[in-house]
This record gives C-alpha cells, structure tokens and sequence, in this order.
C-alpha cells in the first residue's frame, strides 16, 4: 500500500484507492473547523525555544486564522493571498503569502487536510504515508515547489484514528516548529526538548 | 542635346543625390528633444522649465499596468518584470509595491542609522533594546518568522524596515499578492527612467525595452502591458501624428502625380519633375548635418513643409514651354522671374536665421539651401533633361476660355479695400484668445488614456508633473537642511487635504548635521555590549547572535555622513539625484506634488515661506516660453516682410508694378489669419509658419500674375501653371485639413485657405491684360 502511494503520487484519489487518498478522507473537517495548538519552536538564533499557544482556525476556502493567547495575543489571519497580523495596540501588519513560504505551505496543508484535497495535497506535495491507517499514523508532506522547498524542508504529520496530533516543519536552514494539536496542546513541557515532543507526539 | 549627353547627365545628377545620401545617412543625426527647438530661456522659471521638461522627477515615470490573468499570475509577472528591469541601464527606479531590502545598497547598509529618524527621539541604551528584542521574539513566534530570521542578527531594531517604509511612496496602492494592484485588478508598476520624459525616442526606447522585457517573460501571453505618463504620451503623441501624416501623405501624393500627368501627359516628364525638389531637400539636409551637430525633428518638419514651394519650379518650367521649342529656351524667358521668386523667398528666409534660436536658424538653413538647390537645378539641369515637347498647352480649348473667363472679371479698384476692411472686422469680433500658447493642446491624447493616466495616478500616488516645489540654498546640504525644516509643515498640509502628498528631497537623504546628530547618539562599543547584555537578560536569544549589529553600529559611528554624491551610487541616490540641481553656484531641490487638491493653499504657503519655498507651475512657464517664442518668430516675419519689399521692388524696378505683387499677397495672408480667427482657432506656432508658406506660394501667384508679357499664348500658359500649383498644393494641403489631429489640421487647413485666396486675389488685383484678350 505504501508502496502504490509512493509510485503514483499523481494519481486522484477516486481512481486508485491508496490509504493516503483514504487518510485524508478521514480528516476532513467541515469549516469553521478550529483546533487548539501549542507551538515550539527550536531556532539557530535562540538557544531555547520559543513556545507559543493558542488556536489554530480553518474558516473555509483559503482562510486561516492562528491567534495566539499566551505569552502575548497576537491574531494572524491569511486571506486571500495577504497575512495580516494584529498585535493588540499596534497598528496591524499585512505582507504577502509570497514572502512567507513556510506559510504558504501551512495554507495549502491545512486546506487540503480539512477540505479532503486529495488533489491538491498532491499538486503541493509528495505524501509520505506511514503507520496503521486506522490507528497511529504519520503523513510526511515535501514540498513539490523548489522555491517554497528552499525554506521549507518538509511537514510530518502525526495522528491516531482520524485525529492529527502533531504538526512538525521543518526548516530548510535546520530551525524547526513542532504543533501539538488539539487535546494534545494542554501537555507542552515548559522547557520542551525534540526529544520530548517527539515522544508525545508518538505516544498514544 | 544628344540622347548620350542626356543620360550621362541624368546619371550624374542621380549620383550626385545619391552622394547627398550618403552623407545624409551617414552624419544624420534627429533630436527630438524639445528642448533644443525652443529659444534660450529668458525668466528663471523658464530656465528651470528648460532644465525640468522631460528632466524632473515627475516627468521620467512611466506607469505601468498588468492586466487580463489572475492576481496571484499578474503579481508573478510584476516581479519578474521588475527584476529584469531593475538590472537594466535604462531605468534609474522599479517600484511594484515588493518590499525590498536591496533598495539600500549592501556597501551603504551601516548608513541605516544615520538615515532612519529613529535616533531622534530614542538612545540605543539597554531599555530601548530590550523592548525591540522583544518585539522581535514576539515577531520570531509570528507567521513573520522566516521574513524576519536573516535580518535579526545584523539589525535588531529593523532600521531597514523603517526605511523601506520611509521611502515607499507616500500614497501607496493596496498591495496584493506582494504587489501594487488598483482598485480594477491591474498589477501596477513605476519605472523612472533616466531618458528625459519628454524626448519621444529616448522614451520609445525605454518602453520598447520594457515591452520586450515584458513579453520575454514566460506566463505573459495573454496578460496585457499598458503605459501611461508623460513619456508613453510624448510617444503617442509622435507615432499618432507621423501615423496620419503618413497616411495623407501616401493619399495626396497619388492625387498629385495623376493631377500631373493629367496636366502633362507625359510620365518621363513628371519623374525628372520630381528631381530639383529631391535634390533641394537633400541638399538642404546635407547642409543641416555639415553646420549643425544635431538637427532637430521639428526642424526637418517644417522644412519639409516650407520647402513646398520648390514644387512650383519644375511646374513653372513644363507649363511654360512651347510645342517644338527647346526646354532651355523656355526656361531662360522665364528665369528672371523665377530668380526673383527664389531670391525673394530666401533673403526673407534670412530674418529667420537672424532670430537667434537654434531651431529656428536651423530651420534657415535647411530651407534656404533647399530653395536654391531646388531653383538653380530647375535653371540648369532639369531643362537639358526634359523630352522635346510637341503639345503647348496655351492651346488646350478649355485653357483658352479659363483665360478669357479670368480676363473678363472684373477688377474693381475697391476689392481690396472690402476685403481688408472685412479682414480688420473678422480679427476684432474673433471670439477666443488669439493665440494658442499649449503645444500639448496641438497633439491631444485620446480621452481614455487620460482618464487612465488620472486613474493610475490617482492610485499609484505619483506625482503630478504640472507643479514642482522648489527649494534654493547655497548647497545640496543646505536644500536637505531647508527640506527638513519644512517636512513638518509639508505634512501639515497633507493632513489638511491641501495634496495627497508633498515629497521633498530630505525623505531620502538627512542633513549632514542630521547624520551627525544621530550618529553622536550612537553608543561607543563597550557601553552598547552592556546595555545589549543587559536587555538580552531573560531572553532567549544565542548570546553572541547579535555581534554584526553590534560592528554595524560602530562602522556608522565613524562614517563620514552620507551626500547626495556618495548616495548616487544606488538606485536610491538616482532617485535623489533627480531631486537635486545645482545651477549658477547655488543649489535647487525639487519637490513633487500629487494629487493637489487647492493650488492656491499650497501658493500661499510657499508665498509664506519667505522665499524658501517656490511653486512652480511647468504649464504656465512653458506657455509663456511658447508665447516669447512666437514674439521672436513674429520679429523674424517683420524683419523678413521688409527685406521682400525691398527685394522685389528692386528686382521689378518699380513700387508700382512692386505693389500690384506685395498688396495681394500681403491681404491675402491678413485674410486667412481673419477667416481663422473668425471660425475660433486660436493662432499657434504651426499656423504662423503654415501662413509663411502660403505666402511664399501667394509671392510666385502674384509675380507671374502681374507679369505683362503682352502675349497671350504665354498668358494662358501661366494661368495653367498657376492653376496646376494651386490645385496641388489644395489637394496635398485640403487633405490635411481633414485630419483629426490639430497641428495636422493647423497646417492644412491655413495653407489650402491661403492658396485659395492669394490665388483669387492675386487675380483680381492684377492689372489688366490689355490687349491679352484673344
């Protein structure tokens, strides 16, 4: 099965039944679908991480939102092409999808998870399915685009059933962020190592 | 003359023009700069006029628009275009709403802190530190992470954003997808070009490379480029007119060539017809490209025009020659007369190389070397070349009762009195200003580019190319200084609607003492490694992250502050640089205006300033540029009217006989400039060098009018000489009365009114051909 997925990356998900194709059915949300996260980062210019936590939301179509409560609020929402930030009492910031690949990437993974886009996951990504598909499961995405490649490295999904648990990017200069996701999110470590989440992320 | 005679001399004068040719093409060389065709400047604002027009700042941006495919395509196509463009020599400046950090040139980044106000009202100690670090941790767990990542180690503080910021224009369009797009989904771009705005080739180059640029890129078929600006206009303007020109030209030249064979029969006869005035016209580019470096477009066009009247010498020549009689014996009966025309025309010509401005000496040059190229090879060669001819066209039947027909009008000695006194009657009720001082209004541009230009504009906040804001002092500091002063006001006027925006030079570029006083509130090495350490305390960046900031800042201690020279360099710099003029050992700066809302706010603000401060308005200084242009045109034209009565009273050795050659021509001309004015033109340049033609053809209608040859025969032939110039001339000029385009229309329609009545008049006031009728 692994194998087919793998040799026909191309294929849409009604013509071969791949547990990919499957997976991915399985995830799909209706909007406003809405998840909580707690994000570690691990970045060459700190020497701890930087945790943040907050809500992760699909809004429908191309609409992100990811407002993050603690340590400071922030709300950034990507509509239409633009991220616009908003950080209480500034004025707010908007930039271009462009500009941010790994956000792109974040952009079209989400909405192809929630929505059940098996095509256009696959117009993004080469998928990389392992594990039991009705039990602990991993989803590795590597972006197709060499330009959002340069930044991105890849995104590897953890879940169990049809629950994501984990969402970990990889940087291409070596920084990573690891997500835990929904109920998961109220376990972040105040000093979390890899290691750690890796091993939560795993563990049922 | 034997046949073998004839061709070898046939052949020698082909060569002889292809010689003209090839010293034509090879030293040749068309301005089109406007400049060089006005007259040496005479105000200050005329000065500065001369120096802005196509050089300002406003008047070398071109506004480009990406339509026809989706945003996130279009914006894929602005900045690949940008990124073409921007390595290209052509532009000085390519904005498409990126942010880019690679405006400020890599060798001129530690300048950072000298050129961001930041340091005016904060000190890089250890609280100001900690707050940007936190703020940037807080940008680090942001979507703006990887934007912000490679900056971080080298400037903490994001003195490159708030530059980026700073000299982004000061209205700026929404930014979609990274890029500018308007309000009707185009991706828009500015590009300044270094070409002045108003040379048309110079800025047919500029946008052809970016076309080229454009259609290059993979992903452009099916997206369409639009131009707007003074630039794209002066080339709309150009192609538009030449393109009409070219169009009636092709048109009236078949008309003219059947009107001749008509009129002759005789096909060898019409192609060595065309020979003198080939040979006048290179002759006189020839002597254009021997005297002057340059030769202005204009120059070429007018003479061109002017040079029309050489037409009438070869047609002069094949009326008058008589069944079996050699060509050369016609055309020496005829040569005195013909000497006179011809001599008459080029002393006038005269007055207008003594006018002292450069297009119009040229403009002499070209026309009187012409004229008599044109005359003495209609004298000497053509004669030697022409068929021996078997038909006299004096006794064509209908010639014959045209004769009689004009001999029996009648010639009341009042006629000239009426038509003068309805000419000083049509000229004092005329309604309109009787002249017209906007040459823009002669080329106008379709409504829909305007309105589109106004709707970019509009949008893109560029500046407006009618005001510029001028600013005087002794130096290029002291202008940056003065600029500073007045930022604060300026904004105060944008707050108050008075114009969406004022930008000054100072935006780019602080004062020396600015530099330095921003540059003596850097903290030395040792005392900024403590306060970072103590503002990293808690925080959890790498402790040595931040070492390029901390030599960046010890680099800019030590800079000697950044000048409009050093800054050059960068694309920036150009842009400044643009802002900058030195002249007569003191400085300009030069201010742009957009979207002004209440001129006289911003008049009165300026009036305020003391003398800081000018408003210039570019539209005003050039029209009254224009209107001392025509005072000296109109010199010329006096000058030149003096000189033609004494030539041809002298040549015809009597007032009287000079009298019945001057006074048709003379009314006939006040009587077209009276027509004109009745039917509400407004009188321009155009139409005064179109008058001088017509009165040059009016001159020849008048000399052999008034020519008393007491032989009827020859009477008839230069009726039908005169008939033949006339209708030529209204068939190649009634055609261009027709054209849409003004300055086409201007020339068209003044020569086909003067032909038309120097021709009745030149008629009615001859004297009787006595016993002439037959």
């Amino acid at each position: 099965m692994l194998l087919l997925g793998l040799t026909l990356p191309w294929q849409a998900s009604a013509s071969a039944p791949d547990d990919g194709a499957a997976l991915v059915r399985a995830l799909a949300r209706p909007a406003p679908a809405r998840t909580a996260f707690a994000e570690a980062r691990f970045m060459a210019v700190l020497e701890q991480p930087l945790v943040v936590s907050g809500e992760m939301a699909w809004l429908g179509g191309d609409k992100l939102e990811r407002r993050v409560d603690k340590p400071r609020r922030e709300t950034a929402t990507i509509a239409d092409g633009e991220v616009t930030q908003q950080r209480d009492g500034k004025k707010p910031r908007s930039f271009s999808l462009k500009r941010a690949p790994q956000l792109q990437v974040l952009v079209d993974s989400f909405v192809a998870l929630f929505g059940a886009d098996a095509v256009r996951l696959r117009q993004a990504f080469t998928l990389e399915h392992g594990g039991d598909a009705a039990a602990q499961w991993t989803l590795t995405l590597t972006p197709r685009d060499a330009r959002v490649a340069k930044t991105v490295a890849r995104i590897r999904i953890d879940g169990y059933g049809n629950e994501p648990r984990c969402m970990q990017m990889e940087e291409a200069d070596g920084d990573v962020a690891i997500d835990l996701l929904g109920p998961l999110a109220a376990k972040m470590p105040p000093a979390p190592t890899r290691e750690a989440l890796a091993a939560l992320c795993r563990g049922g | 003359m034997p046949l073998r005679a004839r061709i070898a001399l046939l052949l020698g004068w082909l060569l002889a023009l292809a010689g003209l040719g090839l010293l034509i093409a090879q030293r040749l060389q068309v301005s089109t700069d406007l400049r060089s065709f006005m007259p040496a400047p005479a105000t200050p604002d005329q000065r500065l006029l001369m120096e802005q027009v196509g050089e300002g700042p406003g008047s070398r941006l071109l506004l480009l628009a990406i339509h026809g495919k989706s945003d996130g395509e279009l914006a894929a196509l602005s900045q690949a275009l940008a990124a073409r463009l921007k390595g290209d020599p052509r532009y000085a400046q390519v904005l498409n709403g990126s942010f880019d950090l690679a405006a400020l040139d890599p060798r001129l980044l530690p300048y950072r802190y000298l050129l961001s106000p930041t340091l005016d009202h904060e000190s890089m100690d250890a609280d100001f530190l900690a707050d940007q670090l936190q703020q940037r941790l807080d940008d680090l767990s942001s979507p703006a992470a990887s934007l912000l990542k490679g900056l971080l180690p080298r400037d903490p503080t994001l003195e490159v954003l708030k530059l980026a910021e700073r000299w982004a224009p000061p209205k700026s369009p929404q930014v979609r997808e990274g890029v500018w797009f308007s309000g009707q989904d185009e991706a828009l771009l500015l590009v300044q070009t270094v070409a002045p705005g108003f040379d048309p080739q110079a800025q047919q180059q500029a946008i052809d490379g970016i076309e080229q640029a454009f259609h290059a890129l993979p992903g452009s078929a099916g997206a369409t480029l639009a131009f707007s600006g003074p630039g794209y206009f002066s080339v709309v303007a150009n192609a538009q007119t030449r393109a009409q020109a070219d169009w009636i030209g092709r048109i009236s030249t078949v008309g003219f060539i059947v009107l001749l064979l008509f009129a002759y029969r005789s096909l060898s006869s019409l192609l060595l017809a065309a020979l003198p005035v080939a040979s006048g016209a290179l002759a006189g580019i020839a002597a254009l490209t021997l005297v002057y470096p340059q030769v202005h477009g204009i120059t070429l066009a007018f003479g061109f025009t002017l040079l029309g009247v050489a037409q009438e010498y070869p047609i002069r020549v094949l009326s008058h020659r008589r069944a079996g009689e050699d060509a050369v014996r016609s055309v020496r009966a005829l040569w005195p007369l013909l000497l006179t025309a011809i001599a008459s025309a080029c002393i006038a010509y005269l007055a207008f190389y003594a006018s002292g401005v450069n297009g119009l000496k040229q403009l002499a040059v070209f026309t009187i070397v012409g004229l008599l190229a044109a005359g003495f090879s209609t004298r000497y060669l053509l004669p030697r070349l022409l068929p021996a001819r078997v038909r006299d066209v004096a006794d064509a039947r209908w010639l014959i009762a045209a004769r009689r027909f004009v001999d029996r009008l009648p010639r009341p000695r009042w006629i000239p009195l009426l038509v003068a006194a309805a000419a000083v009657l049509m000229l004092a009720l005329a309604p309109g200003p009787f002249w017209q001082n906007d040459l823009a209004a002669l080329t106008p541009l379709p409504k829909d580019l305007l309105q589109r230009d106004a709707r970019l504009r509009a949008s893109l906040g560029a500046p407006d190319i009618r005001y510029l804001l001028i600013l005087q002092a002794d130096s290029a500091d002291g202008v940056l200084a003065m600029s500073e002063r007045l930022e604060p006001e300026a904004d105060a006027l944008v707050a108050r609607h008075v114009a969406d925006a004022l930008e000054l030079p100072s935006r780019y570029l602080p004062s020396i003492a600015t530099q330095r006083a921003r540059q003596t509130k850097l903290p030395d090495q040792a005392t900024l490694q403590q306060a970072l350490a103590q503002a990293l305390q808690g925080l959890p960046f790498r402790h040595d992250l931040f070492a390029p900031f901390i030599a960046d800042v010890a680099v800019a201690r030590t800079l000697a502050p950044l000048t409009p020279q050093a800054f050059a360099g960068s694309p920036l710099g150009q842009r400044l640089a643009a802002m900058l003029v030195q002249r007569d050992g003191h400085w300009l700066g030069l201010g742009t205006v957009s979207g002004l809302h209440d001129a006289a706010a911003l008049q009165a603000w300026a009036e305020r300033s003391g003398g800081a401060v000018r408003l210039l308005d570019l539209k005003g200084a050039a029209e009254s540029l224009v209107a001392s242009y025509r005072t000296r045109i109109l010199r010329a034209l006096g000058v030149a009217t003096l000189l033609l009565v004494l030539t041809i009273s002298v040549a015809l050795r009597s007032l009287r006989r000079a009298w019945h050659v001057l006074a048709p021509m003379t009314l006939a001309t006040f009587l077209v400039l009276a027509v004109e004015r009745a039917m509400g033109i407004e009188v321009s340049l155009f139409h005064l060098v179109a008058l001088i033609l017509a009165a040059g053809l009016g001159l020849h209608y008048a000399l052999f009018f008034e020519r008393d040859t007491g032989d009827p025969a020859e009477q008839r032939r230069t009726l039908h000489a005169t008939l033949v110039c006339v209708l030529s001339a209204l068939l190649v000029f009634g055609m261009l009365a027709w054209a849409s385009i003004p300055v086409l229309r201007a020339i068209g329609l003044t020569v086909s009114l003067g032909v038309a009545f120097h021709f009745c008049l030149s008629i009615l006031m001859a004297p009787h051909a006595g016993q002439g009728d037959a």
